[in-house]
């Protein structure tokens, strides 16, 4: 939707690239195939999840129910496989689960007419995690069928399955976001709701749309979550929320919308977990991790700013 | 011979260069004390970076100005309002939440003495009536700003400055979001000013406007001074000239509608609740009709509401269309029908800021730019393309983002949506704030529409431009239908007397 100059839009990814540069340098064990392959099965979940998030920014939303939807939704799959539903049918119904929760939310917003999606999303965040506490009885779920982790944890010609799955959900989302009339009219709702009302777009209809795709993307999450894990903890995924807001917006999306690409977020999801790894190689400790990303985000966002200020003048 | 007397502010040779472009050159003007000076100029001519700097806001490159004879240097907002030099803008900068009182007095409120630094209640709003009555008005001071209207809010902008102890206020086209009473009240609360030695810097498109307030104007076109002269020296042909550097072609009207010309819409006892009642109205094709009336008289109310962009209570909008006649019933419809809209405020309404020209035109989608969901980018580009040749759309192309475009040419960008299956258009203010070239290649494009058959509605609350563009003025009072004016028996005055009620004439 928007053209920015090509430096612009080079900038998170100079930024990715420089961050490797560094930690390459700093550490031996950095640059290796397995690394490399490593980081990119820790980062997949973040950044499916980043993905739905993304969504909801660009319409200038936000959805903090999302860790909480992980929650509930691994526990529902879970359950599911161990009495005996097919690994198949019971994702397929975890997604579905995922996408009439992330609906609610929608309809929250567009039908109760909730002042912001902060609220909406908030109250869900409570509601999923409570109901995952619930089900699950408060205990981890275990017992899965074998094939479920070899199936979606496994690897694909040497790729781990979820790099996979990931990759599979970023090329959707683009072709989604940059070719579909349904797209074009979250940018342009983020952009000026009531100009896209008064330009004949189903505004309600199209939130409802973003706020579900959320949903089934933090559902997405959960399936290969749960296939790392081997297992349903009616805590996962509590605080993801935070990070998948961070990769978003470090990857130039606006909190006030109508601005964010699927590319940005991948840069910014990818920012996020090779700092995570760089850090853990370099010794340094969990704390003072929260405090460097703390750190990134603030700057990423604030060079943001100059980057505008910089583009407005010119 | 005598001597001129010192002017109060005096620029001599201001230049302001934004990279490469050049904002001002040699930019030269005198304001005397107690003048009223009207400065003018299309959008874009420098008007806005020349008032920057006098307010503070901007460093010239070069050049100097001097106050009451002295050279002085303006390096921020508070050195200039230390001298006395104040601006007022377009959109007034208040405090909504606050009352009168405290905006008037903010930065400066009177306090009492001890540590917790009270702020004085009474003495405050004494200085606010003050400051007020020195504009000959009365608002209620305990009110918060954002209770009160738009015109208020203006002469509490001036207040503000006044109270500040402003001797030069600059106007940034005050008067761009009020309607002709309010219009009329502001201009003699700064005759009150004027007579009390305060002197004003007054920026607007309005000519009439300038005519009726302003001793001197001075006309910018491209960064530079055209004339200064005195305002009974210029007639509008020659302001008009001056501004835009050639000459216009003054005749717009084509003729009217022929008599068996077929309505288009048909709108019958349209209501919203309180708001607006009974309106019924055919507009044939090639016909354009104007909407007048004062400030909250329905008039954008009557265009949203046929839109289905606001809620009915009762009556029925049709179409007709290839078909017969088509309802509307909600947005969607309208535009299925053909109906379109160029709302009031381009900014709030109209465009997507964030976006392109391209997708900001195509963000009406017609149904052959779409399949399966998917956005044919080659129809839409094509769509844009038509659009910025038809409008003449100043950009460098249709990926430029639709924020860097002057006002004309992002209202051109509103306007460019509609070029295509539109049998009604409904145009609510098309040309406010636009300079006045692409006003007038608007007002051509308008009557080409007509030409082609497209029923257009006008609401404007400037009448001049009703004059110039409708074959039939409908007036509004209160959400009512006051009367109705063909072309050949609509003046302003009769106009003005439909719209406060001094007459009232059935519909014929």
């Amino acid at each position: 939707m928007t053209r920015t100059p090509w430096w612009q839009r080079l900038a998170p990814l100079l930024g990715l690239f420089l961050l490797c540069l560094v930690l390459s340098l700093a550490s031996p064990h950095f640059l290796t195939v397995d690394n490399l392959l490593n980081v990119l099965r820790q980062s997949a979940i973040n950044a499916i999840l980043a993905l739905g998030q993304l969504l909801v920014i660009i319409t200038a939303g936000i959805d903090l129910s999302i860790g909480s939807m992980v929650g509930l939704t691994i526990v529902v799959l879970t359950l599911l496989m161990r009495h005996g539903v097919s690994a198949l049918l019971a994702a397929a119904l975890t997604l579905g689960l995922g996408t009439l929760i992330g609906l609610g939310n929608g309809l929250l917003l567009t039908r109760l007419r909730l002042p912001h999606p902060f609220i909406s999303t908030l109250g869900t965040l409570n509601v999923a995690r409570g109901a995952a506490l619930l089900l699950a009885g408060g205990v981890p779920i275990s017992g899965l069928p074998p094939g479920f982790r070899a199936g979606v944890a496994g690897s694909l010609l040497g790729v781990p399955m979820p790099v996979v799955i990931a990759a599979v959900a970023y090329l959707i989302t683009h072709v989604f976001l940059s070719r579909t009339v349904y797209g074009r009219d979250l940018y342009a709702i983020g952009g000026n709701r009531e100009a896209a009302r008064l330009c004949g777009i189903p505004v309600d209809r199209r939130l409802n749309l973003a706020y579900a795709l959320s949903g089934a993307a933090a559902a997405l999450a959960a399936v290969v979550l749960a296939a790392r894990m081997n297992s349903g903890f009616p805590l996962a995924g509590t605080g993801a929320e935070l990070d998948a807001i961070a990769a978003v917006i470090i990857g130039g999306a606006s909190f006030f919308g109508g601005v964010g690409t699927v590319g940005g977020t991948l840069i910014g999801a990818l920012i996020i977990g090779f700092l995570r790894n760089g850090l853990n190689l370099l010794d340094v400790s969990a704390f003072w991790q929260m405090i460097v990303i703390g750190v990134v985000i603030v700057v990423a966002v604030w060079i943001d700013v100059l980057r505008q200020r910089v583009g407005r003048a010119a | 011979m005598t001597p001129a007397p010192t002017p109060l502010l005096e620029m001599r040779g201001l230049a302001k260069r934004f990279g490469a472009q050049v904002a001002l050159q040699d930019v030269s003007l005198a304001i005397a004390a107690g003048e009223v000076h009207a400065l003018a100029g299309e959008n874009g001519a420098g008007k806005s970076t020349l008032m920057a700097i006098l307010s503070g806001a901007l460093a010239p490159d070069e050049g100097e100005i001097l106050w009451e004879g002295r050279p002085v240097g303006l390096p921020d907002v508070r050195s200039a309002q230390a001298l006395g030099i104040s601006i007022v803008h377009q959109e007034p900068q208040l405090v909504a939440s606050l009352s009168v009182a405290e905006n008037i007095g903010l930065g400066r409120l009177p306090h009492r003495a001890g540590p917790l630094r009270l702020v004085d209640t009474g003495a405050m709003r004494a200085a606010a009536r003050a400051a007020l009555g020195l504009l000959g008005v009365t608002v209620p001071v305990e009110a918060a700003v954002g209770a009160i209207g738009v015109a208020q809010r203006q002469l509490v902008a001036v207040a503000r400055a006044l109270h500040f102890g402003a001797r030069l206020i600059i106007l940034d086209e005050p008067t761009s979001s009020l309607s002709l009473g309010e219009i009329e009240a502001l201009l003699t609360s700064l005759r009150a000013l004027r007579a009390r030695g305060t002197t004003l810097v007054y920026i607007s498109h309005r000519l009439e406007e300038l005519r009726a307030i302003a001793d001197r104007v001075t006309v910018l076109r491209d960064g530079r001074v055209v004339t200064t002269a005195p305002m009974g020296a210029m007639d509008n042909e020659a302001l008009i000239t001056a501004m835009s550097g050639r000459e216009l072609a003054a005749d717009l009207q084509t003729g009217p509608p022929p008599p068996g010309a077929e309505p288009r819409l048909r709108v019958r006892d349209l209501a919203q609740a309180g708001r607006l009642h009974a309106f019924t109205l055919d507009v044939r094709e090639g016909e354009v009709v104007g909407l007048a009336g004062l400030m909250g008289a329905g008039r954008s109310r009557v265009l949203r509401t046929i839109f289905g962009a606001d809620r009915r209570t009762a009556g029925v909008v049709e179409v007709r269309a290839a078909g017969g006649w088509r309802a509307v019933h909600d947005v969607a419809s309208a535009i299925a029908a053909g109906v379109g809209l160029v709302p009031e405020d381009r900014r709030a309404l109209g465009l997507v800021f964030t976006a392109t020209v391209c997708d900001n035109v195509g963000l009406r989608t017609p149904p052959d730019a779409r399949r399966w969901g998917l956005l044919l980018s080659r129809v839409l580009r094509a769509l844009a393309e038509a659009a910025v040749a038809t409008l003449r759309i100043k950009a460098r192309g249709i990926d430029d983002p639709v924020r860097t475009l002057s006002g004309g040419n992002q209202q051109k960008v509103v306007l460019g949506r509609w070029l295509r299956d539109t049998r009604v258009l409904l145009l609510d203010e098309p040309t406010r704030g636009v300079d006045v070239s692409a006003k007038a290649e608007i007002h051509r494009h308008l009557r080409a529409l007509a030409a082609s058959s497209v029923a257009l509605l006008v609401a404007s609350s400037e009448i001049p431009e009703l004059l110039a563009l409708c074959d039939r003025i409908v007036v509004m009072r209160q959400g009512r239908v006051a009367g109705e004016l063909p072309r050949d028996r609509a003046t302003p005055a009769e106009i003005l007397s439909l719209a406060t009620g001094a007459t009232e004439r059935r519909a014929s």
